[in-house]
């Protein structure tokens, strides 16, 4: 066997200086596949999404608020609210939550309790969003409804964001409570290792001038903190932003705007997944659906390049 | 040392040769060129897929030589990608559209399928709803104009104020589309919450005691035992609209579903005609298959829970091979 190498080109081809450049030159190869990936699909989706503006206006298919594409009606209106209201919601019941139990984490916690969360945090993170969204419908609608029937029996119905003509359970809290969970792992793993990389030094100089814990916390680790935190949330943002199944099977998909959070409401990656199959055949809707995806793509790109500059400025400052 | 970098020589080579083996592999022939080995393409809809399964099964038996590259992914892909050119035969659930038509595809009817109202077992006006069924003009009242909101406007008794929880398909299909048009409109026309699939409507419908859905007829009724889904009825349709249900109205088992369909008893819409579609008029390998369908292929479709078309369009859709 040793000896069939023999014929190959001598091990030369190996040396340092050239095993250098090698590795470079293919890193930068490397380093250009996601930039084109991504740059490939916005142009592609730009030329799949052009046909839609001879049959609309850019203003009318951002701000109408009538889809009906087979009769020539391409308002994604209702669907950008959609999605920002059950972004939001999310964001708002998974946030303070995920920040108190990372602090609790990084601050607190044993280190035994640590080990033993950890990994399910972790592994929340990789359960695929199909099982989020049956946990959703067997679960979720069912409570969101009895919740549902609650407020309306003791009349809360009358208190903005709560009133509803629809008791089903399908509805933007039921959509908000699936992301919210599995939102978490994110915030919570970003924002515990955020923490962790404050230096010990400072927890102890606090401690040292008499400082109670919350207020080692409050006034030396967060500020230090903040910026990576604010990545992290901005990266939960994004995840749930671009969330399509578990949300879809459970947010009741009435191209509607929401005026409860136990109103139904539509997303935009709903919109996508629901009929992109089904409609490629039909030139305008095709580019209607393209246009969305674009919206799309265009703001979670914004939101990533956001939580990368701040995580930028956190990096760069505890590296001062 | 010296050992550690020959293996690494050895193992850049052996990268080198997979590269090179898998740019090697050749995309599926589907033309009927070669008369030893030839592949069918199939893409489309779901609800024809397990038949194209189990019917590529028996032909592969039948005819030597003969494979099959089936996926689903929906009507509309299935129609996309035969008129690209992508694959021999697309799968749609639903009819032809005339900008379909005009970019040359040709449709093929081979089975039927029915789409049916579904109601939970629980629902508090089940025995009325059961006497007298619901008809055509009062699920349009439901659907289409939204002016049909309780239990009681269905069964005109005031009495009754049960809302009705109206679900819908979310996802673009060929059910909704068939059940919309049997209303008088499209599926982007039909109220209700959006569920995502078949099994979707039908978890919702059994988990309230006041929702309203549709099934095909594979969703609609257990497999296994041919009656409708523990915890939902498949509540009748008062086809002609007396008032009450009368004995081909009833449709409590899977048998007496397809036997109100085949007969035509069952109105069409919501009752559907399932087609394959070819780019223009189908030739060689192709040409052979959708005949074997439409001949010896229509014995398997009773046990795979489709319904056959009858005698008379079948002779009209063999006319068209010709």
């Amino acid at each position: 066997m040793a000896s069939n190498f023999k014929l190959l080109p001598p091990l030369r081809l190996f040396s340092r200086q050239r095993k250098d450049r090698a590795v470079q030159r293919l890193s930068r190869i490397a380093i250009t596949l996601p930039l084109v990936v991504t740059v490939g699909m916005v142009v592609a989706l730009v030329m799949r999404a052009l046909p839609i503006t001879t049959l609309t206006s850019v203003w009318d298919f951002l701000g109408g608020k009538v889809w009906h594409p087979l009769q020539g009606e391409f308002g994604l209106f209702p669907f950008i609210v959609g999605t920002l209201w059950v972004t939001i919601l999310s964001m708002v019941l998974a946030v303070p939550v995920c920040l108190l139990s990372a602090i609790y984490l990084a601050e607190y916690a044993h280190p035994a309790l640590l080990a033993v969360t950890k990994p399910i945090i972790d592994l929340l993170a990789g359960i695929p969003s199909v099982i989020y969204g049956v946990w959703g419908l067997v679960v979720i609608v069912p409570g969101v409804r009895r919740l549902g029937e609650v407020v309306e029996a003791n009349g809360l119905g009358a208190i903005p964001l709560l009133g509803t003509e629809n008791p089903t359970g399908f509805s933007v809290l039921a959509g908000g409570l699936v992301l919210a969970v599995m939102v978490a792992p994110v915030i919570i793993s970003v924002t515990f290792e955020v923490l962790n990389a404050v230096p010990t030094g400072l927890r102890h100089a606090s401690l040292a001038v008499g400082a109670t814990r919350w207020q080692t916390i409050k006034f030396a680790v967060l500020p230090k903190a903040a910026a990576g935190i604010l990545a992290g949330i901005v990266l939960g943002f994004s995840r749930a932003f671009g969330e399509t199944m578990a949300v879809m099977m459970v947010i009741g998909n009435v191209p509607d705007m929401p005026s409860s959070i136990f109103d139904p409401a539509y997303p935009l990656t709903a919109l996508i997944a629901n009929n992109f199959g089904e409609m490629l055949s039909i030139p305008q809707y095709d580019a209607a659906l393209m246009g969305a995806a674009l919206i799309l793509l265009v703001v979670v790109l914004i939101f990533n390049l956001l939580s990368a500059s701040f995580l930028h400025t956190v990096v760069g400052r505890s590296q001062q | 040392m010296q050992k550690h970098t020959r293996s690494r020589q050895a193992m850049l080579y052996f990268l080198i040769l997979l590269m090179l083996i898998s740019g090697c592999g050749g995309a599926p022939q589907a033309s009927g060129e070669d008369e030893t080995e030839v592949t069918i393409a199939v893409s489309g809809a779901w609800a024809l897929y397990p038949m194209m399964v189990r019917w590529a099964e028996e032909y592969e038996v039948s005819h030597p030589g003969v494979q099959f590259d089936i996926s689903a992914g929906g009507a509309g892909k299935g129609m996309a990608d035969v008129l690209s050119d992508m694959v021999d035969i697309g799968m749609v659930s639903r009819e032809i559209r005339p900008e379909e038509e005009a970019q040359g595809a040709n449709g093929i009817a081979v089975a039927k399928d029915a789409v049916f109202p579904t109601i939970n077992v629980q629902n508090p006006a089940l025995m009325e709803l059961m006497a007298s069924g619901i008809t055509q003009e009062i699920f349009a009242g439901i659907y289409i104009r939204g002016d049909i909101t309780t239990w009681g406007q269905v069964l005109g008794d005031p009495a009754i104020t049960d809302p009705l929880h109206v679900y819908t398909r979310s996802d673009a299909c060929g059910a909704a589309e068939v059940w919309a048009k049997y209303l008088g409109g499209m599926q982007e026309d039909l109220l209700g919450i959006g569920v995502f699939s078949d099994p979707g409507i039908l978890e919702a419908v059994i988990n309230d005691a006041l929702g309203l859905g549709y099934n095909n007829l594979n969703y609609a009724f257990d497999p296994h035992t041919g009656e409708p889904v523990l915890g939902s009825v498949v509540v009748p349709v008062d086809i002609n609209g007396d008032g009450r249900v009368d004995d081909g109205e009833l449709l409590d088992t899977k048998e007496k579903a397809i036997e109100a369909v085949s007969s035509g008893n069952y109105p069409s819409p919501p009752a559907r005609v399932l087609y394959l579609v070819t780019n223009g008029q189908p030739s060689g390998a192709v040409l052979d298959f959708l005949n074997w369908v439409l001949n010896e292929g229509q014995a398997f479709l009773g046990e795979a829970g489709y319904i056959s078309l009858a005698e008379s369009q079948l002779n009209v859709e063999r006319d068209k091979l010709h």
